[in-house]
C-alpha cells in the first residue's frame, strides 16, 4: 500500500495515542485501571522474551489449524459443489453450527480434549472454517452460464467446466473469504488459550489480567492484532504473487 | 450433411419450437432469421447440446446420416458473448477447445499460433481480453471456435454485441475466412442486412411457436451482390417477417 493512502489511518491512530496519552498524565489515572500508551510500550518491550514465546506459540496453533480449516473447507466446498443433496442437507446444520457461542464451547473442548493442540485447532477450526467454505460456494455460484455453455459445448465435462471456470471465478471470492478467516483466526486460538493453555497470548493475558497487569494485558493486545496484521500481510502478498490474472473482471457473459 | 428432422423444443406446457426440418452442407452459410422469441437460439443451443434445462426437445439430427450426440466435436458453437475467459491470455483462449479436446497445452498452442496473423491479432497472442478491442475480441472467440475440427459452425448472433461499423468490417472478414476453408455455417440472427450479406440460404421463422416459414436460396455470388441486387430479396424477408408479426 502506498504511504499516502496510508497516511490518514496513520494520522488517526497517532492522534488516537496522544489523546490517549495525555488524557492518562492529565487526568491522574491509575495504570492499574488504565495505563498510558508509553506504559504498554514500556511492558512489550521489558517483558518481550517471555511475549514472544507466547506470541509464537498462537501464532502456530492459528497458523496450523487455519491451514487445515481452510482444506476442509475447499475439500467440503467441492463436495457440495458436485453433490446436491449434500448440499440441501450438510449446508443449514453448518449454518446452525455457527450459532454455538464460542465463548462457551471454548472451556468445554479443554474438558474433552485436554490442555493440548487439539482443542485449539477444533475451535480455530470451527471459527474460520464457515466464511472460507461460503465465500468458495459463492464463488463457484457466480459462473456465468455463457461459460459454461461455451465449454460444454467444446466437451468439457463437469469437472473440467469446474476446474477450468468455476475454480477461477471463484477465486477472488476465496481469498475475500481468506481474508475475513484470517483475522477470526488469531483471536479464535486466544479465546482457546484463554480456557485452558500451557502457552500462548490468551493465558499470558489471563495470567496478566489476574495479576491486575492492565499494560502488560494490552501488550499481549498489542501483539495479537500485529498477528492479525502479519497473517493478512502474507495472504495478500501470496495473492498479489500468484493471482495477477484473475482479478481481471468477470466482464463479458452475464 | 447435417440434417435436423422433426425438432419440436418445449418450455414446459407452451410451445417454443415446432417440427423443424432443415439440412446444412458444408461449405455454405444458412442464416436462420426470424424476430425475438421465436426459438432460433433454442435451435443452436440444442445443436450444441447446452439447450436449457427447463427446455424439452424432441426430434433427431444426424450427420451423413449417422445420430449426432450433442455435444458433437463435428460442430463448434459460438454464443452471442464472445466468452473469452478473462483470466486467460488470447492464445490460452483460442487453444481453449483443442485442450478440452485432448490435446496438451503445447500442442494446442503450436496449432493456434499460425492462425494469429490471418484473423489480425498477432502480436496480440499474450494479450488478455480485456486489452483487446471489441472486434478483436470477436476475431478471438472467432479463432477460438475456427481452430476445432468441427465440420460445422453454429454461431449465434455472432455480431449482435458489436458497433455498426466493426459489425460491418466482421461481416466481411468472416465471409473471407469461410472462404478458406469448406465448413458450413448455421447462423442465427435478426438482422436482414447480415443475413442477405452473407448467406447462401435463408430460412425465415415464424413467431412463437417457431416454424420455418420460407426457404430462400441466394444464388448470386457473394461478391457481386450489391445493395440493388439484394433489394427484391431484403423486401420479401421483411414482408414475411411482417405479416407474421402480431
Amino acid at each position: 500500500m502506498p504511504i499516502t493512502r496510508a497516511l490518514p489511518s496513520l494520522c488517526l491512530a497517532a492522534a488516537f495515542l496522544a489523546a490517549w496519552q495525555l488524557y492518562c498524565a492529565w487526568a491522574d489515572v491509575s495504570p492499574l485501571i488504565l495505563p498510558a500508551p508509553s506504559d504498554v510500550a514500556l511492558g512489550l518491550w521489558v517483558n518481550r522474551a517471555t511475549l514472544a514465546g507466547h506470541a509464537a506459540a498462537t501464532l502456530g496453533v492459528a497458523a496450523f489449524g487455519f491451514s487445515l480449516s481452510v482444506s476442509f473447507a475447499f475439500i467440503t466446498s467441492v463436495a457440495l459443489h458436485f453433490i446436491p443433496w449434500l448440499r440441501r442437507g450438510l449446508f443449514p446444520l453448518l449454518v446452525a453450527s455457527q450459532t454455538v457461542p464460542i465463548v462457551a464451547l471454548a472451556p468445554l473442548m479443554v474438558l474433552w480434549f485436554g490442555f493440548g493442540l487439539l482443542p485449539k485447532v477444533l475451535l480455530v477450526i470451527l471459527v474460520t472454517f464457515f466464511p472460507v467454505l461460503v465465500s468458495l460456494l459463492a464463488g463457484y455460484a457466480r459462473l456465468p452460464q455463457a461459460y459454461r455453455d461455451q465449454l460444454a459445448s467444446m466437451g468439457a465435462g463437469r469437472a473440467q467446466v469446474f476446474r477450468r471456470a468455476a475454480l477461477p471465478v471463484a477465486r477472488p471470492h476465496f481469498f475475500n473469504g481468506l481474508r475475513i478467516s484470517a483475522t477470526y483466526a488469531i483471536v479464535a486460538t486466544i479465546l482457546a488459550e484463554y480456557a485452558g493453555a500451557r502457552q500462548g497470548l490468551g493465558i499470558y493475558i489471563l495470567t496478566a489480567k489476574n495479576n491486575f497487569r492492565a499494560d502488560l494485558v494490552l501488550a499481549a493486545v498489542v501483539l495479537s492484532a500485529t498477528l492479525t496484521l502479519l497473517l493478512l500481510g502474507l495472504l495478500h502478498l501470496i495473492d498479489r504473487a500468484t493471482g495477477r490474472r484473475y482479478r481481471r473482471a468477470v466482464d463479458a457473459a452475464g | 450433411m447435417l440434417r435436423v428432422e422433426g425438432l419440436t423444443i418445449h418450455t414446459g406446457p407452451r410451445l417454443l419450437v415446432e417440427d423443424i426440418t432443415l439440412a446444412l452442407t458444408e461449405g455454405s452459410i444458412t442464416c436462420l432469421i426470424g424476430p425475438s422469441g421465436c426459438g432460433k437460439s433454442s435451435i443452436i443451443k440444442w445443436l450444441s447440446g447446452v439447450l436449457p434445462p427447463e427446455l424439452t426437445a424432441t426430434g433427431t439430427a444426424t450427420l451423413e446420416g449417422t445420430p449426432l450426440a450433442a455435444p458433437s466435436p463435428a460442430l463448434a458453437y459460438q454464443p452471442q458473448q464472445d466468452t473469452l475467459l478473462p483470466w486467460l491470455t488470447v492464445a490460452e483462449n483460442a487453444a481453449l477447445g483443442l485442450e478440452i479436446a485432448g490435446l496438451s497445452r503445447r500442442a494446442a498452442r503450436a496449432r493456434v499460433l499460425p492462425h494469429f496473423a490471418p484473423f489480425g491479432l498477432a502480436g496480440h497472442e499474450g494479450s488478455f481480453p480485456d486489452q483487446l478491442s471489441g472486434g478483436m475480441r470477436q476475431r478471438a472467440a472467432f479463432l477460438r471456435t475456427m481452430v476445432q475440427d468441427s465440420r460445422f459452425l453454429l454461431l449465434d448472433e455472432p455480431f449482435s454485441a458489436l458497433d455498426a461499423v466493426t459489425r460491418l468490417r466482421m461481416q466481411h472478414w468472416l465471409c473471407d475466412r469461410l472462404a478458406e476453408q469448406s465448413r458450413g455455417v448455421l447462423m442465427v440472427t435478426h438482422d436482414l442486412y447480415e443475413a442477405t450479406q452473407m448467406a447462401d440460404r435463408l430460412l425465415v421463422m415464424s413467431t412463437r411457436p417457431g416454424r420455418i416459414v420460407s426457404d430462400i436460396p441466394l444464388t448470386t455470388p457473394r461478391s457481386d451482390r450489391t445493395e440493388a441486387s439484394l433489394a427484391e430479396t431484403r423486401a420479401l424477408l421483411k414482408s414475411l417477417l411482417l405479416e407474421d408479426t402480431p
